[in-house]
């Protein structure tokens, strides 16, 4: 075995022993947890025995089975990468949408000002506004 | 006599938002709404001194959020017509009168431009380098061509500020606004306006910000 190999598994170890700890804490579910590890331990067989990616890769129809495995990790990260973009997008929208409640649940009058009419009627038909405050 | 609030998005605008806030009370704007953008400086204690709304961001979320915010205020305090103005003391109180009248003549919404009174104040560069691609660019994603595509001084009745989502945070929501008329189908003109430029404003760069903006709008919905 080479030093890369060993270092890799070494790795995957690790991650596996992190994964384990995350469900024995219920930071994610069986379903979640089965699903990495089965996709951890694939890429343990394929360290292991770099071979079993050519069956792929024939079956496929791709020269060699390493080009397999780059082919698919590129699709996968692409995705993961599309997928994040568009959770951050919606965070910073929900950002926004809370900074502008909060902002016109606590509205200030300067001096002189009328007074503020609505304010009373609004956090009674806002249950959330005593939470957020 | 119909409810007229002027939304100011403020951000960093200790020098100027005074000087603006003074000019609009001096013309009988009396409901005026401030929305200090996460101000590190002292805008919000400037603002206090006068008699207006202040609505403040805990933190900085962009001009378009400021407006969506601004105008969302005005509409439950009973705005018959939202203006949109800048707090930087470059548009000018006067012109308010010409936006009014267009939206009491029945427009949803009317729209500032500095090209339709001559443009004589526009640097050259700033001209053909920055607002002619932002037409083009405005028109591209909006479907709307405006004769100024970045241009703050806005006028919209209750109807209109009450369909118009500003869901872009930042500057990109100058072209989702056009956006917005034409899927709303509202009723739309332009005003001439004049603008006193007090520096160079967001540049190319901001320009491509706004593309890039846009772009991720068009893919992730």
């Amino acid at each position: 075995m080479n030093l890369i190999q060993i270092l890799i598994l070494i790795f995957i170890a690790y991650v596996i022993y992190r994964l384990a700890i995350k469900l024995k804490k219920r930071e994610f579910s069986i379903q979640v947890f089965l699903l990495w590890l089965i996709f951890w331990i694939a890429v343990g067989v394929i360290v292991v025995l770099p071979q079993t990616t050519q069956l792929v890769a024939d079956w496929l129809g791709v020269g060699r089975g390493v080009d397999v495995v780059i082919y698919i990790s590129i699709l996968v990260l692409f995705y993961i990468v599309f997928r994040i973009f568009a959770r951050i997008e919606k965070i910073e929208r929900d950002i926004t949408y809370l900074v502008k409640d909060i902002s016109i649940d606590k509205a200030e009058k300067g001096k002189d000002a009328d007074p503020l009419p609505s304010l009373s009627s609004r956090a009674k038909s806002r249950d959330l506004s005593d939470s957020i405050e | 006599m119909s409810k007229i609030f002027i939304v100011i998005p403020a951000y960093n605008e200790e020098k100027t938002i005074a000087k603006v806030i003074e000019g609009l009370l001096q013309e009988n704007y009396n409901n005026i709404v401030i929305v200090n953008d996460g101000s590190a400086d002292c805008t919000s204690k400037i603002v206090l001194n006068y008699p207006v709304y202040l609505l403040t961001h805990n933190i900085n979320r962009g001009q378009g959020a400021a407006l969506r915010t601004g105008t969302e205020f005005a509409v439950k305090q009973g705005a018959d017509i939202v203006i949109h103005f800048d707090g930087d003391g470059q548009h000018q109180v006067k012109e308010i009168d010409d936006f009014v009248e267009k939206i009491n003549q029945g427009f949803d919404i009317a729209i500032g431009s500095r090209f339709l009174s001559g443009a004589k104040n526009i640097p050259f560069t700033k001209k053909y380098l920055i607002h002619k691609p932002a037409i083009l660019v405005n028109w591209f994603f909006s479907g709307l061509k405006l004769t100024d595509a970045h241009n703050g001084f806005r006028a919209l009745n209750r109807h209109a500020a009450k369909k118009i989502k500003i869901t872009q945070n930042r500057m990109a929501h100058n072209t989702e606004i056009p956006a917005e008329i034409v899927k709303r189908k509202l009723n739309f003109t332009e005003v001439p306006v004049e603008v006193i430029y007090t520096e160079y404003g967001q540049g190319f760069g901001g320009g491509i910000k706004i593309i890039l903006d846009l772009l991720k709008q068009k893919i992730l919905n």
